[in-house]
């Protein structure tokens, strides 16, 4: 059913206003309603979407810092900011990190959220209400999260513990910059896993189980018939999960500046820590402003990368 | 397994910090240490109803703005609305800090800052371009021909949209308000950079300053973590069926 079918003729449809107002001649009607309709939600993507995001495009060709801030000049300075930017040796390490935590992060979501996916096709009681159970790592707030894993993984916490009892020393996960992008990573994925699974799930679901059924009477077996059925059909749903985890992955900030504030010694520190950082303590807006685009660039580009490598 | 730390954070928000740290591991706690929950509920109370007076008024204004759009875009079709989709699509893509500085700046020369209407127009742009990709969605299965039905009998177009469409669209509706609720509840990066007055902190804000130069209080923190986590908790709960017919609707179409 295509929405097109539906349009109502012209002569039903009466603007709002229009019946309140003198009737105007025929020819002149013009139907408003669709835009009486969309009007606030226009004004509030112009006032608070659209404007912000050119300011910040703007403001990266800016010198924005304490100074002219206060003054409210704020002059042109052409390219300055993105040459200070890609001058720093911590902004290449953050780029690696954020390449690095977002590739980790998405292969483990997805690895789990897709076993987890099989694991539900069969039913069993209760379903869905472990179902719901798993889901709450992904809709609770991170901050939750956050302090959960800054637990887990403190020095004298419940990872060491475990270490300990197995006999192997305990890390000083947090404090040590090697240490501390697992640490991160691991959350992260805690985080995003839900998500990855809902949506195969889902994906899985809508796979006619007579094609299965056909499979099994040929003589696959199950691991086969994953990996001929599954997988191939579920081509679509993959494409869009992997699409949106990169999106949203590369964004992540919450998790990683309430765990270790990019620290220590910039070892987790990514992209959106370090372009918060430079913006809020260091009040470096302009530049702030053009690491923030060069990361809208990057997930541009991670992105086109998996388009290649799924054509493929 | 997936669930311990969830475990670890509910037992562990009723254990003194010496049991919770201690030498050796404990899965239950000894005795069960209720201050921690009565001594983090009175600090936080106040920001309790920040959170909530920020996420409700966020999860409204986003419905009032988006359920007429989301139809009007769907179904009467302005010029136009290709490009704003598209553009709603591209906003998901943004980092927060692409919105974050512009809006402090421009909200500290309009005095927004440090007011909690400042910090829900922040929360609503993440809420709405969410709010109107998941709407339209549903929007799309709505039965159009009881609106046109009603049209021919006279109704106007906003009676027609008030009786008939919001009505049928109920279940996105709610599905779409509860995650506009939950979106603000769990903000820290706008409150962080527009809200410094201490009375007017939400509480994740609350709970991250918890950790100061002097260590962390976990007798404090784990129990606010479990209270941040209380809304989210029971809304998966009460609507496990809605959540993953709406998220796999948003996501896929």
């Amino acid at each position: 059913m295509s929405p097109n079918a539906n349009t109502p003729a012209k002569k039903e449809a009466k603007a709002v206003v229009a019946e309140q107002s003198r009737p105007t001649p025929r020819k002149a009607r013009f139907d408003t309603s669709p835009y009486l309709f969309i009007l606030p939600f226009v004004l509030f993507c112009l006032a608070l979407l659209l404007y912000p995001v050119v300011y910040s495009l703007t403001l990266s060709f800016r010198q924005a810092t304490v100074d002219t801030f206060v003054s409210g000049d704020m002059p042109f300075n052409g390219l300055t900011q993105y040459q200070a930017a890609v001058a720093d040796p911590v902004f290449w390490r953050a780029v690696v990190n954020t390449v690095l935590f977002a590739f980790f992060s998405i292969l483990f979501q997805f690895s789990i959220g897709f076993l987890l996916a099989l694991l539900f096709q069969v039913d069993f009681p209760l379903k869905n209400f472990c179902l719901a159970l798993l889901l709450i790592p992904w809709v609770s707030p991170v901050l939750t999260a956050a302090n959960i894993f800054k637990g887990l993984f403190n020095e004298i916490g419940p990872v060491n513990q475990i270490l300990h009892l197995m006999g192997l020393g305990s890390v000083p996960w947090l404090a040590d910059p090697v240490y501390a992008f697992p640490a991160t990573i691991v959350a992260n994925i805690w985080i995003g896993f839900p998500f990855n699974f809902i949506l195969l799930y889902a994906g899985m679901r809508s796979i006619p189980i007579e094609v299965y059924e056909a499979a099994k009477i040929d003589g696959a077996r199950f691991w086969k018939r994953v990996a001929f059925i599954t997988l191939p059909m579920l081509k679509p749903v993959s494409v869009a999960v992997l699409t949106l985890g990169t999106i949203y992955t590369v964004k992540v900030f919450d998790l990683v500046f309430i765990m270790t504030g990019g620290g220590p010694a910039n070892g987790t520190q990514l992209l959106s820590t370090y372009a918060y950082q430079v913006g809020f303590s260091i009040l470096n807006f302009g530049e702030a402003a053009a690491i923030a685009t060069l990361m809208v660039l990057l997930v541009l580009l991670l992105n086109l990368v998996q388009l290649i490598l799924q054509r493929r | 397994m997936l669930l311990s730390p969830f475990y670890w954070v509910l037992v562990g928000s009723f254990m003194t910090p010496a049991e919770l740290f201690g030498g050796h591991m404990s899965l239950w706690p000894k005795h069960f240490a209720f201050e921690n929950w009565s001594v983090a509920l009175s600090r936080l109370w106040p920001h309790i109803q920040n959170s909530l007076l920020v996420s409700a008024v966020a999860s409204i204004g986003t419905l009032l703005v988006t359920a007429p759009a989301a139809y009007g875009i769907v179904w009467r079709k302005p010029l136009g609305r290709q490009t704003l989709m598209a553009f709603m699509l591209m906003t998901q893509m943004l980092p927060a800090i692409v919105f974050v500085i512009p809006l402090f700046i421009v909200f500290t020369k309009i005095n927004l800052v440090n007011t909690l209407a400042g910090l829900i127009l922040a929360d609503m742009t993440f809420t709405i371009p969410f709010a109107l990709i998941m709407l339209s969605a549903y929007m799309k299965d709505l039965p159009y021909e009881l609106v046109e039905a009603a049209l021919v009998d006279g109704a106007g177009q906003l009676r027609a949209f008030l009786m008939i469409v919001l009505p049928m669209t109920l279940p996105g509706l709610i599905t779409v308000g509860v995650f506009s609720f939950l979106i603000p509840w769990g903000d820290l990066i706008f409150a962080l950079s527009l809200i410094t007055d201490a009375s007017l902190q939400p509480l994740t804000l609350e709970l991250y300053k918890a950790f100061g130069q002097y260590g962390v209080d976990w007798g404090f923190l784990l129990p606010g973590s479990v209270l941040t986590a209380i809304p989210a908790v029971i809304f998966v709960i009460a609507a496990s069926r809605f959540i993953v017919a709406g998220v796999t609707r948003g996501a896929i179409k």
